[in-house]
């Protein structure tokens, strides 16, 4: 590799590195606990889903107890299915039935239409249109914001959700997920100039570790050697990262230059979704409305699958279609998507395409992304090597910052550049290390508080976050940030299965015992990251105050 | 000047080049496939490509060469327009 070549690398994977580590760092921090979220949920509720039997009656159920509340007839109901199909996001629109719709416009009272407009999530303007969350497992219905909880919070911080809130808007999408995009873009743009600037070294310094030396060799070391052991797992994310956040950098010239603009049909067209558009016909349906029958229909097809996304179009109107989007269960087939919409009527299947036989190209390489990404092919054991990759990814990422400034904090800098080097990686490194004893603490306080709901995790994780972070911005000792989080972020992970507990009784042995997998392995999760964390923070105490 | 020039030939030529050569292969597959295809190529190519644009000699140079592909490229599609 020539002089020239060399430079280039070494500076644009060193720029684009320090505009996006604490962004990063977030981002694999949070990602590598969403692996979890399903788990984080089920153990914040303390209602395991493991052990919940499948019962397609309580969809039914649960929509005749909404008539009570609302005339259902003509309305459109979606169902998206999550945890194992155990939870699910529903949603009804307003009725397809214009003068059903006047009627029930008419009943809405001032004071509903009020409650309405509060609601945080503003979609649907003035129709009587509703979106809630139901779990099947305690058959409770809840609004999304007082159903939050810890899973859904790090899931959704791991693609800065939060940042929404920011009102700049670029167009493509909202502030946060475009943050994210770019942040993982330039991830991208940084692993691949990372790899050709060890090229030539790669083989020979794969096995050099000099710990005990200096500090730029201990950091260097560290960043090569768990980038290079890292790199497969890290470029999967870089790239699948960027296609599930801002994939409409794509989609929306593709739909424009190929589907005339309709980004509808191109989704229709590569399989993503199914056929939706069954117009109301105004005559009422002759016969039981029930759609049981048809999610037992599916499900004997295919029983190695599962429900993504159910859609009830003109409830019990004589063209009412059930439509039932599946996928395969990673056991039987990795790639595939499934489809089938049968017309409520006379029973007929109107569109059926099997999950778990025939998948196209597109699903292959859907599949592939999304699993991938969210590493949900091979159960608990594939989830802990993805964390730990995942965590890798944060040391990478820390070693990084410091040597940034390692190798800037020479004699030849002049004042102010090393003056505005050490804030720089001061702020970073106390904006990502606080961020292990912060989730610790907010995982007990959601135990410990009686009542938990969105803003609650908000004010404990986002205060927590800020307190400590200009506590050590403040304390301006990188050492100290590096020191100080990693015991007090070890004990309190030590905490948290002690606060489960002794809270809810559910001890991590019995978990165990019970078969209840999904609360054991966050209390799991926490004692393990407890253990490593006191274990680093020991052995690592000489060769501080060695290398000092 | 020529930093400045570098970065937009990466950023925003890399992209053009990247959509035209995407738009390109729909005449050899369909359209569907390289839909979703270019859900990965599409990032790593234009990744690859403003590397490329650091790499050049002259941002001018990068700039007209990234145009030219990115015209040639889109030929076909329009042609058929």
């Amino acid at each position: 590799m020539n002089n020239r070549n060399y430079n280039i690398y070494f500076n644009t994977h060193t720029i684009s590195g320090i505009i996006i580590c604490a962004l990063l760092y977030v981002i694999f921090f949070a990602g590598s606990f969403a692996f979890f979220r399903n788990e984080i949920a089920a153990w914040q509720n303390n209602a395991s889903y493991k052990t919940y039997k499948e019962n397609h009656q309580s969809f039914d159920k649960l929509l005749d107890s909404l008539k009570g509340e609302a005339n259902l007839h003509g309305r459109d109901i979606n169902f998206y299915m999550h945890r194992e199909g155990t939870s699910a996001y529903v949603g009804y629109t307003a009725s397809n039935d214009t003068i059903l719709n006047k009627e029930n416009l008419s009943k809405i009272t001032p004071e509903q239409k009020a409650e309405k407009k509060k609601g945080r999530r503003r979609r649907g303007g003035d129709d009587d249109s509703k979106n809630f969350t139901y779990n099947f497992v305690n058959q409770k219905v809840g609004d999304y914001a007082k159903n939050y909880d810890m899973g859904e919070f790090l899931f959704r911080l791991h693609f800065l959700a939060q940042l929404n809130q920011v009102p700049i808007s670029v167009g493509i999408a909202p502030f946060g997920y475009l943050v994210a995009g770019i942040t993982a873009f330039i991830f991208l743009f940084a692993l691949i100039t990372g790899l050709l600037l060890h090229w030539d070294k790669l083989v020979s310094n794969f096995f050099v570790f000099r710990p005990f030396s200096k500090w730029k060799t201990v950091w260097t070391d560290m960043h090569t050697a768990l980038g290079v052991i890292g790199f497969p797992f890290q470029f999967i994310f870089a790239v699948t990262g960027t296609f599930l956040i801002v994939n409409s950098v794509l989609a929306l010239p593709f739909s424009k230059l190929l589907y005339d603009g309709d980004q509808q049909k191109m989704y229709q067209d590569i399989g993503v979704s199914a056929k939706e558009d069954y117009a109301y016909s105004y005559k009422s349906l002759n016969k039981d409305v029930k759609i049981a029958p048809f999610l037992d229909m599916a499900k004997t097809k295919w029983p190695e699958s599962e429900f993504l996304r159910i859609v009830v179009k003109n409830y019990a109107d004589s063209n009412m279609h059930v439509i039932m989007e599946l996928e395969p269960h990673f056991n039987s087939s990795f790639a595939g998507s499934g489809i089938l919409t049968v017309k409520v009527a006379d029973n007929k299947i109107v569109e059926e395409k099997s999950p778990l036989t025939g998948a196209s190209y597109g699903d292959y390489v859907r599949s592939i992304i999304y699993r991938l990404h969210y590493g949900d092919y091979g159960g608990y054991p594939l989830k802990m090597v993805y964390f730990i990759l995942g965590v890798m990814g944060c040391l990478v990422i820390i070693s990084g910052i410091l040597i940034w400034l390692v190798a800037r904090d020479k004699n030849n800098v002049i004042p102010r550049k090393r003056k505005f080097n050490f804030w720089a990686a001061n702020v970073f490194t106390a904006i990502c290390l606080t961020m292990l004893p912060v989730t610790a603490i907010t995982f007990i306080a959601i135990k410990v508080s009686p009542k938990v709901d969105q803003d609650f995790i908000y004010r404990v994780y986002f205060y927590a976050w800020l307190l400590l972070s200009l506590y050590y911005i403040i304390r301006r000792s990188i050492r100290r940030t590096n020191r100080e989080t990693l015991l007090v972020g070890s004990i309190l992970a030590f905490i948290v299965p002690i606060a489960n507990g002794l809270v809810t009784h559910n001890w991590l042995w019995k978990t165990f015992v019970d078969g209840q997998t999904d609360l054991f392995i966050v209390d799991f999760l926490w004692l393990m990251i407890g253990i490593i964390g006191l274990l680093a923070f020991y052995k690592t105490k000489k060769f501080f105050q060695k290398i000092q | 000047m020529q930093r400045f020039l570098k970065i937009t030939a990466g950023f925003i030529g890399g992209y053009v080049v990247m959509l035209s050569f995407h738009v390109l292969l729909t005449n050899l597959f369909e359209k569907k496939d390289v839909v979703m295809t270019a859900g990965f190529t599409g990032y790593l190519l234009w990744a690859v490509l403003m590397l490329l644009a650091f790499l050049s000699k002259s941002g001018w140079k990068i700039w007209g060469i990234y145009l030219l592909l990115a015209a040639v490229f889109s030929l076909p599609y329009l042609l058929k327009m």
